[in-house]
């Protein structure tokens, strides 16, 4: 018997290639049909691989694709009218065309334009790009994101619906949108990575796999000339420095490691690599963004080779223009940190206060270990402890839990 | 030496709506156990079920549509292996991949006339 000539995710990512092809040939109204087909071929795949694999299983998964063009034009042949020029002998010769990798390649980026669509709420964007292109399950867009089954149903139903109500096309934005749907889709991206990058919780795999998606996105996107932009490139830069310490982030016992205590030497070198090439490229645009100074900052924690070396006052210079250009909560708690690295503690605090109660979210445990911080090294024990117990209390799950109360008895101990 | 078939039955794919990625993980755990019997030179056949059917009975000969059970209780497919008895079929048996589905394995002895 063969030995398994598969590489990992070739089902995932043969998934959502094998959507958009289809997709184009058919058209976004027959999206939900062609997510059957395609799910069908897996499970035959999966069945009738037990006995033999091929040689190739990319390629008979995309003749599978092809024979299952064949297939659904006969049942939908209630609608012969739209396909009528297809259903003759240049359909084999069109199909071969839509197969081509350039094509493949387009197909997908086109549908992660329709996936960024504006007509879709972010939240629908982010289930809907990792359902479609992806190849995510619902169970797994809503374990990744730690949302329930049902709310994820509603999404996808949701854009769905608008797709087809609002008429969206799989089609390229027009020349002038291209710069303002490409924002969008970055920021989808974007937010697909932070989702992995900086959740806490025990599955490392989960995380891994959001943050690998969000990189196969991005370097789709990049491989087209005309996309092409220094803040693309810029995110790419971000997203591969952040990805390069995501193993260190958890230890080998399950705990949180933070910044200063990781090992440096795990820190992925060819992710490093790839992303001083992009940021170098970044830098040969005209456009400058918030991503620009955000891959900036990941690249000033890289370039030190221990955590001591590192040059926080320029990281405190890019937080600051960062904070200017993109006001946020998570910009300013940022910012406070870097206040109290360099023992600004009064700096730290009126920014901490600026903070809304709640504008962190899930992360607000964040806000009140930062203030836990804060009361620490202004030698206010009582203070620090009483914040630190809040910290614990908006904790979600046990790493981060485990990790707070090990910072408790640090200030206990110490004061 | 016996022959033996393991008959697997369980929940179709189809019915409990597994992702690409548990499909190849799934995948890859047959993999593994067919290479496994394959390199002890015990495997002697064996094929995976659709689980739409027909079924022909009685003196009338009617033919009826299947699947005719509840779908935890289809049969998947089946290995051939020999082994020396039943228990040894047990142990070779504790590697098929879908008991986390509520799978199963049935283990009946191939009948040789000689």
């Amino acid at each position: 018997m063969a030995e398994n000539k598969m590489v990992d995710h070739l089902f995932r990512h043969q998934y959502g290639k094998m959507i958009a092809i289809l997709t184009n040939f058919f058209g976004l109204p027959h999206l939900e049909l062609v997510e059957d087909a395609v799910q069908d071929t897996f499970i035959k795949a999966t069945l009738l691989w037990r006995a033999e694999q091929p040689e190739n299983p990319e390629a008979w998964l995309m003749q599978a694709a092809k024979n299952r063009v064949i297939d659904l034009l006969r049942q939908i042949k209630a609608e012969k009218d739209r396909f009528h020029k297809l259903d003759t002998e240049s359909t084999q010769e069109q199909l071969d065309e839509l197969f081509l990798d350039h094509e493949v390649e387009d197909s997908q980026l086109r549908m992660i334009f329709v996936a960024c669509h504006p007509a879709l709420s972010p939240e629908e964007q982010i289930a809907f790009a990792l359902k479609t292109i992806s190849g995510f399950s619902m169970k797994e867009i809503a374990a990744a994101l730690l949302i329930k089954d049902e709310t994820i149903k509603k999404r996808l139903v949701r854009a769905r619906k608008t797709i087809i109500d609002q008429k969206i096309e799989f089609a390229w934005p027009e020349p002038h949108q291209v710069e303002s749907r490409l924002d969008g889709v970055m920021q989808v991206i974007y937010l697909i990575f932070n989702e992995g990058f900086h959740s806490t919780r025990a599955e490392k795999l989960i995380d891994q796999d959001l943050c690998g998606e969000a990189l196969r996105l991005c370097k789709l996107l990049l491989k087209k000339e005309r996309f092409r932009s220094g803040s693309l490139y810029a995110l790419f830069a971000l997203l591969c420095f952040h990805a390069s310490r995501l193993e260190s982030k958890i230890s080998p016992e399950n705990e949180i490691v933070d910044l200063g205590q990781q090992d440096r030497s795990k820190w992925y070198m060819p992710l490093i690599l790839l992303g001083n090439n992009a940021l170098s490229m970044a830098m040969g645009y005209p456009d400058y963004s918030a991503y620009h100074l955000e891959a900036a900052i990941a690249h000033e924690h890289i370039r030190a080779i221990r955590f001591e070396n590192t040059d926080w006052q320029r990281i405190l210079e890019l937080y600051q223009e960062l904070n200017e250009i993109q006001p946020s909560d998570s910009g300013r708690l940022n910012l406070a940190i870097v206040h109290l690295q360099i023992n600004q503690l009064q700096e730290a605090k009126i920014l901490l206060d600026a903070i809304s109660s709640g504008g962190l979210q899930q992360r607000n445990y964040l806000l009140h270990g930062c203030y836990a911080e804060y009361f620490h090294l202004a030698g206010q024990r009582e203070e620090a402890l009483q914040q630190i117990q809040l910290a614990i209390e908006a904790s979600s799950n046990e790493l981060e839990k485990n990790y707070l109360l090990k910072k408790k008895a640090k200030i206990a101990g110490k004061a | 030496m016996k022959e033996f078939m393991m008959i697997f039955i369980g929940p179709s794919y189809e019915e409990i709506g597994l992702s690409p990625e548990q499909l190849q993980e799934r995948m890859g755990r047959w993999f593994a156990w067919g290479d496994k019997m394959t390199k002890q030179g015990i495997l002697r056949g064996g094929k995976a079920l659709h689980a739409k059917g027909k079924r022909i009975s009685g003196p009338g000969r009617t033919v009826s549509d299947g699947p005719f059970v509840e779908s935890k209780e289809l049969v998947g497919g089946f290995y051939i292996v020999e082994a020396e008895s039943f228990e040894d079929v047990v142990v070779i048996a504790q590697d098929f991949p879908d008991y986390d589905l509520d799978g199963g394995v049935e283990i009946r002895e191939v009948i040789k006339f000689s």
